[in-house]
Order: structure tokens, then C-alpha cells, then sequence
């Protein structure tokens, strides 16, 4: 089977994809009836100085699942929204300080994984000069997987104090989930205080270059 | 040092050609046989330029006793100065100019599969599709394009994979089965509300980049 999947490598033709304007990218792609509509929504997010990009991803989206017009352009003013409140977020903790877009965008995805406001502030705040991405999404892991909101955001601080820092902090979200599920059973609060004990030795989920997704069944 | 003795006029006359040889006396007549013999004798003799005479000198010296032990031959004939003559046309130079940009351009990555650089990273993608005709994903990565990263099910067991080279980050994606049926991936691990309204959901794979954890370290330091 590896050897297989090895064979089988394929290279994604990467270099077409976030080339020129969004207007060109969704020119003949987006329903023209829906067009304006985005145009201006992009439009708004550049004005704002809000990363445009998430909201281009979600026309195209909607618009190769064949999604109808209004709720195309509704999905579309939703990512806006999310984009402006990840702001204040941002802003709130990092205050007196230019904002990276990329941090706007990283918070605006926490928020559509359903993280509380309050626990990316405050995850934020714990490395304001460092991509949020890593830390944000081993917190909506930990959070999809029922830990405790507050508790999974008080062992990523405390993983992050004992040096790891991010994509590390991912495997934090892992060995809680993998302790959860061990044999004889543990309850959530038994699982985040083994894995704080581990700090920071926690186990690599993966190899550093791959991520091995396992065969799936059904659909 | 010998003196050189003076010539007699006489014989030098005769030598010249301006007396008759007959009437120098018997002793000069003895000398000039000679002297004119001694003139024929090298006008016979084909004339040996310095060149020709020292390489004759060179072939005539006795070769060098060669050592026997073929590691110190080699070392000899390595460490002697020789010298190399190089002719080439314009044209072939030319040619091999061209050979060597080419080979000195050409990518080093292997050509059995994709390579990822120090911030992208490999994910490869897996799903049980018994009965599908084809299968591809369709994602952020890409655009949301369809036709751009199929997967294979060359044993015909349902089972449909591809592996592609991508930015290292968050992802979110979906199966496309028969160019029609959008399929979350069932063990993503991770999902996203896709936004539309009609609760369906993106997968969301978050790819690693290369780059080893100790680089990372390092590079903090």
C-alpha cells in the first residue's frame, strides 16, 4: 500500500492557484447574479485593511459547490463579519501595534471552528508576535474533542511556557485526545492533567513532513 | 692551446683554383689531395640540423628502470607534469557550453514523486469509494478547481488515493466523487462549518512543513 501511495504521488499544480486580482480569480467562475454583490464585500474587507483572501476562498467555494446566489453572497458576508470581529480581538491584544493580517485571519478561522472569543484573546496574548494558527487550532481540537474550553486553554499556556511552540503545540491536542482514549478510560480533567505532566515531552503526532490520513470508510 | 699554422699561398691558390695543382711542389701536392678529399667527403654527407641530432640524443638514452609496484606507477604518471593540447572547434565549445547550463539548471528533485520545501509539506489523501469512477479533491489548495489533484484506485478495491505537495498551514477540503457528490473526508479529524447555511461541513487538514522540529529549535536559538 505504501508503496503504492508512494507511486501514486502526485503534485498539486500549485502555482495557478493566487494569481492575479481577486477580480480576475472570480471572473467565470462566481454566478454573474452573485458577482456584484461579492465584488463589493471584497471591496469593504481592502478598504478595511481586513485580509481579502479568506472571503475570495469562499466565493469560489460556494460558487463550485454550485451554491445558490443568496446564500453564495450570505456565506460570503458572514466571512466579513467574522474578519471584522477577529480584529477586535487582534487588536485587543496586541494593542499600540500594527495588525498582521495573517493573525486576522487566523482568529477569523478560530472563530468559525467555534473557539469563544475570550479564549483566542487570550491564547493571543500569550505570544503576540508568533503565528496564532498553531495554538488557536490545538485549542479548537481540544475544545471539538469536549475538554473544558478554559482548561484546554490553561494546558496550552502551560505548554507554551515549557518551550513548545507552534505546530508542537498541535501534538498538546493530540496526546490529550490519545490519553482520553487510552485503555480503562480517563475522564477529560485525568487527560489534561497526564499530558501536563508530559510537558514538554509530549509525543510527535506525525512525521514532521507528512500528514498520513488513514483510509476512510463510507460516505 | 694549439696554434693555428699559417696556410701556404701556393696551396691556398691551388684550393682557389687560380694554380694548377701539378705544379705545386710534392708536398703541397700531398696536402691539397687530401684537403680536397676531405671537401667531397662533406659535400656527400646530407646536412643534420641541431633539432634532429637532439632528439637522436634522446633516443639513444636508456629508459628509466620502471618501478614494478603498479600503486607508486600510478602515482608517477599522476604527479608527473605532462603537457595537454586542446583543440576544439568554436561550434563544440559552444555546444558544450550549452550541456553544462543544462545539466547546472536542471531541478534536483527526484522525478518519483513530489518534494517539499522547508514550508510546504506532503499530505496525502485516502477514502473507501467502492462503485466510484473518480474521485478527486477539491480545496482551498487549489482553489476550489476541479480536474487538479484526482486520486487513483489502480487495484480496483475501492480503496482511492493522492498525495500532493502543499503549503504548510490549515486546508480545508472536500471529495468530489463522480464529479458530483461532495464527500467530507469521514476521518479528517478536523471540521468547519462551510458557511452556507445548510449545515454541511469542510474537512480540515492542517499540513506540517518539513522542516524537523529540531531545525525549528535551532532556528529560535
Amino acid at each position: 500500500m505504501k508503496t503504492a501511495l508512494a507511486l501514486l504521488l502526485l503534485a498539486v499544480p500549485l502555482a495557478a492557484q493566487n494569481g492575479g486580482g481577486p477580480a480576475s480569480r472570480l471572473a467565470g467562475r462566481v454566478p454573474p447574479a452573485a458577482l456584484p454583490a461579492i465584488d463589493s464585500l471584497i471591496a469593504a474587507a481592502v478598504a478595511e485593511s481586513l485580509p481579502s483572501e479568506p472571503l475570495v476562498q469562499k466565493a469560489l467555494e460556494g460558487s463550485a459547490k454550485g451554491v445558490p446566489t443568496d446564500r453564495l453572497v450570505n456565506g460570503v458576508r458572514r466571512g466579513l463579519l467574522q474578519l471584522r470581529e477577529a480584529r477586535v480581538i487582534v487588536g485587543r491584544a496586541m494593542p499600540d501595534q500594527p495588525l498582521p493580517e495573517a493573525h486576522i485571519a487566523a482568529v477569523a478561522a478560530a472563530i468559525a471552528r467555534g473557539l469563544d472569543p475570550a479564549i483566542v484573546e487570550r491564547l493571543l496574548t500569550i505570544a503576540p508576535n508568533e503565528s496564532p494558527g498553531p495554538v488557536l487550532h490545538a485549542a479548537a481540537d481540544l475544545v471539538a474533542h469536549r475538554f473544558n474550553p478554559d482548561s484546554a486553554a490553561d494546558l496550552l499556556v502551560a505548554a507554551h511556557n515549557k518551550g513548545l511552540h507552534g505546530i508542537r503545540l498541535l501534538d498538546v491536542a493530540v496526546a490529550a485526545d490519545h490519553e482520553l482514549q487510552r485503555a480503562g478510560g480517563r475522564t477529560h480533567a485525568e487527560a489534561l492533567a497526564r499530558v501536563r505532566a508530559l510537558l514538554p515531552n509530549v509525543p510527535s503526532a506525525d512525521t514532521p513532513s507528512t500528514v498520513t490520513r488513514r483510509a476512510t470508510k463510507g460516505s | 692551446m694549439m696554434a693555428m699554422s699559417p696556410i701556404d699561398p701556393r696551396l691556398q691558390e691551388a684550393l682557389d683554383g687560380e694554380r694548377d695543382p701539378g705544379t705545386l711542389p710534392v708536398d703541397l701536392r700531398e696536402a691539397y689531395a687530401r684537403l680536397m678529399g676531405a671537401a667531397n667527403l662533406l659535400q656527400t654527407i646530407p646536412a643534420t640540423s641541431v633539432a634532429a641530432r637532439v632528439m637522436a640524443e634522446i633516443h639513444d638514452l636508456k629508459p628509466e628502470v620502471e618501478d614494478v609496484r603498479p600503486a607508486r606507477r600510478v602515482v608517477r604518471w599522476l604527479s608527473r607534469p605532462r603537457a595537454v593540447t586542446l583543440r576544439l572547434r568554436p561550434a563544440w565549445t559552444l555546444a558544450l557550453a550549452a550541456g553544462l547550463a543544462a545539466i547546472l539548471l536542471m531541478p534536483t528533485q527526484p522525478m518519483n514523486g513530489p518534494t517539499a520545501g522547508p514550508h510546504e509539506g506532503i499530505a496525502q489523501f485516502v477514502g473507501h469509494f467502492p462503485g466510484a469512477r473518480s474521485v478527486e479533491v477539491v480545496g482551498s489548495f487549489n482553489d476550489w478547481s476541479r480536474g487538479s489533484l484526482h486520486l487513483q484506485d489502480e487495484n480496483h478495491d475501492g480503496i482511492w488515493h493522492a498525495a500532493a505537495v502543499l503549503p504548510a498551514g490549515p486546508h480545508e477540503y472536500m471529495f468530489v466523487v463522480d464529479g458530483e457528490r461532495w464527500v467530507p473526508d469521514p476521518l479528517a479529524g478536523r471540521y468547519v462549518d462551510d458557511g452556507f447555511g445548510a449545515g454541511r461541513e469542510n474537512s480540515l487538514l492542517i499540513v506540517r512543513p518539513t522542516q524537523t522540529f529540531a531545525d525549528e529549535d535551532a532556528a529560535r536559538r
